[in-house]
């Protein structure tokens, strides 16, 4: 696959690196200290001091937004870190083992389903208090059945294949088959659901610290600098839609790249010219 | 003026060519068929008359139906297609409408050739009742769905009807049904047949007029007579040649058993709930039989008459819900078959596209039976890898190349390979070259036969192909439904069939050729 051919992973995976560029700078430079509130300078236009303007508290856009880009991966990416650790395995131990280990995996994932992300951040917010941690948490709880769904969807074609069988015959256990057998065929589907759930992850902890249960004053998220602002929405648009533009650009360029993954490592889509009626 | 003309007709894809300078001139009336192995652009030339080649494809030269050109316009090359030409497919599950009835399909093939259709008629006319138009697809056998797929290709009254290897996903017997209704169909329509296939003795048997294609190349076009009696192209002779199964001399004197399978019965429950739950079905019905050491016995039988199932649980993949095996003494059930014997008994799949793990190399492939033989140095596995791979013809060095760099013969050598590796007593062949190419065939049997007498090994083949079992077999038990309803030296069996089954088994061999 060259990647003439493939524009859309190009150019999505060009955009995260530099949004992932601007999120990890901020962890050892940012324009100005994000919590330093300075109210004389409130409500700055763009400028030659401050490139994207100040809030409502005259901290400096710019390096929010740097900031807030890096908690916003952050947080998305445990999550699917989260997602594949426990998911993946449940889902190719449904298929390795079968019976009443499957059972279970199907009717835990349908119990995490039953809860939207926002109603388990709730839940441990109630518990613990509200932070970064527990968004991670919550969105990790709701990407565990979506892999766990996935794993076993790939891994149930994958075990009907003889290869498998043979494997059987050579005495290897369910474990070992799942593990050298149908982990690296489902590999690839796993790669690309994962992109997906990292751009829903940004969404969900966008919405979470916009409800005021992910992360707290003084770090700070795009959805939290949302609704920092809020109040101010009608007189400085400018500051509700700068991160919001960001969220935006985040999400869409995550979905470009996640297409063109799927497209380059998906074996049903490459060279479907030639696999068509070849005989 | 011949009915379909094709000039100098190239097609490539992606800059690789897959048919080159290609030209021919079927007649009306022609039976016509195109033998090549998979891969050799026979379908794509058939696609190519019909104007549904994909869209990547870059092609040159001319098709001309009936005089005229092949519209451009893809409108009218669709009336065209509806009105002139009938196409049958390999597969018909998925060539017919999963969500209409049959009836209705016909009645649409029809409808679109704005012909009045009479659906009955044309179910009659390819062997099929009146009722068997209000159902669908999945309610029918294989070989009833290929003649609904014939039923809705004679809809539109066609002159030209393709067929692309109408019968490779039947049983022996129904294949055979379908040859001889088109060959019916096309005698009493006076209808123009293109018949594609790789099975050099379905087209001797159906078609007047032939072409051998390889390589995207024609290598000799006759009439079927003069290419069979004398093909020129040495091509053609080694098709011929794969096609004739030279029978083995085998040794019947009795022999200690190996494998004793003692009134085995397997049954599947059928989903259902406690009191709902459904009577199971029984897959296997208290099967026995023994096998000698060194022996080759082969298993006979239509599809889904259990004889897969069998296998599996001889080799381990599955347990029996009643009987016994016993092997070399040890009593076992199927699953519970002890890791040393486990080496003592292979399987070679039926395809060998899918017995091989893409993201595997051959070597990693082929060492996985190891350890069913404990622990083993680096030095002895390599041996042992060796050792396998050359005794089935191949280079050590294809040990580390992945699995789809190698052909379909290659693979099931080296499926063959990997059964050896932990030096088995049984092995155990599903339909081992049912899917391979007739060319390969041949040389595949070759080297099993070779395997057998160097290492003594005992033969469990399971096929539907005959003259397969009559080269390779010293018994052969038939099987339907579940049990073994005879058996007998394939000579005997094979002259004086007793049962019903065994006659419609020989009944639907097709003729040797030549």
């Amino acid at each position: 696959m060259s990647w003439r051919h493939n524009p859309g992973l190009v150019g999505g995976l060009i955009a995260i690196i530099i949004f992932a560029a601007l999120g990890l700078t901020s962890l050892w430079w940012t324009p100005y200290p994000i919590q330093a509130i300075s109210v004389a300078d409130r409500f700055q236009p763009l400028g030659p001091e401050h490139w994207l303007g100040t809030d409502h508290l005259g901290r400096d856009l710019l390096s929010m937004v740097m900031h807030g880009i890096l908690t916003s991966l952050l947080v998305a990416a445990s999550g699917v870190v989260i997602g594949i650790g426990v998911g993946v395995p449940m889902g190719l131990a449904a298929v390795a083992w079968g019976g009443w280990v499957e059972w279970l995996v199907l009717r835990l994932s349908d119990l995490a389903f039953a809860f939207p992300a926002l109603i388990v951040a709730i839940l441990i917010a109630t518990l613990h208090g509200p932070g970064e941690l527990n968004a991670i948490i919550a969105i990790g709880i709701f990407n565990i059945p979506v892999f766990a769904r996935v794993a076993r969807g790939g891994a149930l074609a994958i075990a009907t294949q003889d290869y498998v069988a043979a494997a059987r015959l050579a005495g290897l256990g369910n474990a070992a088959i799942a593990a050298r057998h149908l982990l690296p065929n489902i590999a690839s589907l796993i790669i690309v659901q994962g992109t997906i759930q990292l751009s829903l992850g940004i969404l969900a902890e966008a919405a979470l610290s916009y409800v005021g249960i992910g992360t707290q004053a003084p770090e700070t998220s795009l959805g939290l600098m949302l609704r920092d602002v809020q109040g101010v929405f009608l007189i400085h648009p400018w500051l509700s839609v700068l991160p919001g533009l960001t969220i935006v650009f985040l999400v869409i360029a995550l979905n470009i790249a996640g297409d063109g993954l799927r497209d380059a490592i998906d074996p049903r889509l490459r060279r479907q010219g030639m696999n068509h009626g070849a005989g | 003026m011949a009915l379909v003309e094709i000039e100098n007709l190239s097609i490539s894809f992606g800059g690789r060519p897959a048919v080159r300078g290609l030209s021919l001139n079927i007649e009306r009336g022609d039976r016509f068929g195109i033998i090549g192995e998979s891969g050799s652009g026979k379908s794509l030339t058939a696609l190519a008359i019909t104007g549904l080649l994909p869209e990547t494809a870059k092609v040159s030269g001319q098709v001309r139906f009936d005089g005229a050109p092949l519209p451009s316009n893809e409108r009218e090359m669709a009336r065209l297609r509806g009105k002139h030409i009938g196409m049958v497919f390999q597969e018909p599950m998925t060539a017919l409408n999963p969500l209409m009835t049959i009836g209705d399909q016909i009645g649409e093939a029809g409808t679109l050739a704005d012909i009045a259709t009479d659906i009955d008629g044309l179910l009659q006319e390819v062997g099929l009742l009146p009722p068997h138009g209000a159902r669908f697809p999945h309610e029918l056998s294989g070989g009833q769905r290929q003649r609904a797929m014939i039923a809705m290709a004679l809809a539109s009254q066609p002159e030209l009807m393709i067929a692309d290897e109408p019968t490779s996903a039947l049983d022996a017997i129904t294949q055979r049904k379908v040859l001889d209704l088109i060959g019916d169909i096309c005698e009493r329509r006076r209808m123009t047949l293109i018949f594609i296939s790789h099975d050099i003795r379905a087209v001797a048997a159906l078609c007047t007029k032939v072409a051998v294609m390889r390589a995207g190349e024609i290598v000799e076009q006759g009439s079927i007579n003069a290419v069979l009696q004398s093909p020129k192209a040495e091509y053609t002779q080694l098709l011929l040649a794969a096609s004739r199964m030279e029978r083995r001399p085998r040794s019947a004197q009795a022999r200690e058993a190996l494998l004793t399978v003692d009134a085995v019965s397997r049954d599947y429950g059928h989903g259902g709930f406690w009191l709902w739950r459904q009577k199971p079905v029984r897959a296997v019905d208290r099967v026995s039989f023994s096998l000698g050491r060194g022996e080759s016995v082969a298993l006979v039988g239509p599809s889904g008459c259990g004889k897969s199932t069998l296998a599996r649980m001889i080799v381990g993949l599955d347990s029996a819900t009643e009987g016994q095996f016993r092997l070399d003494g040890t009593l076992y059930h199927g699953r519970d078959l002890p890791p040393l014997l486990r080496a003592g008994v292979s399987l070679v799949f039926q395809d060998p596209f899918s017995s091989f793990d893409p993201r595997m190399t051959v070597g990693t492939s082929l060492g996985e039976p190891l350890r069913l033989l404990g622990q083993m140095t680096r030095e002895e596995r390599e041996r042992r890898l060796v050792e396998a791979i050359a005794s089935v013809g191949l280079d050590p060095v294809m040990l580390s190349r992945y699995a789809h760099e190698f052909s379909g013969g290659q693979r099931q050598r080296l499926a063959i390979a990997r059964a050896m590796v932990t030096k088995p007593r049984l092995l155990v062949l599903d339909e081992p070259v049912s899917a391979l190419d007739v060319s390969v065939r041949g040389d595949v049997l070759n080297l099993l036969a070779r395997l057998q007498e160097e290492h003594g090994l005992t033969y469990l083949i399971i096929s539907h192909d005959l003259d397969m079992v009559a080269a390779m077999a010293d018994r052969v038990l038939v099987m339907e439904a579940g049990r073994i309803i005879e058996q007998g030296r394939p000579n005997d069996l094979f002259a004086r069939p007793q049962h019903e089954l065994t006659r419609a088994l020989m009944a639907a061999r097709l003729p040797d050729v030549v």
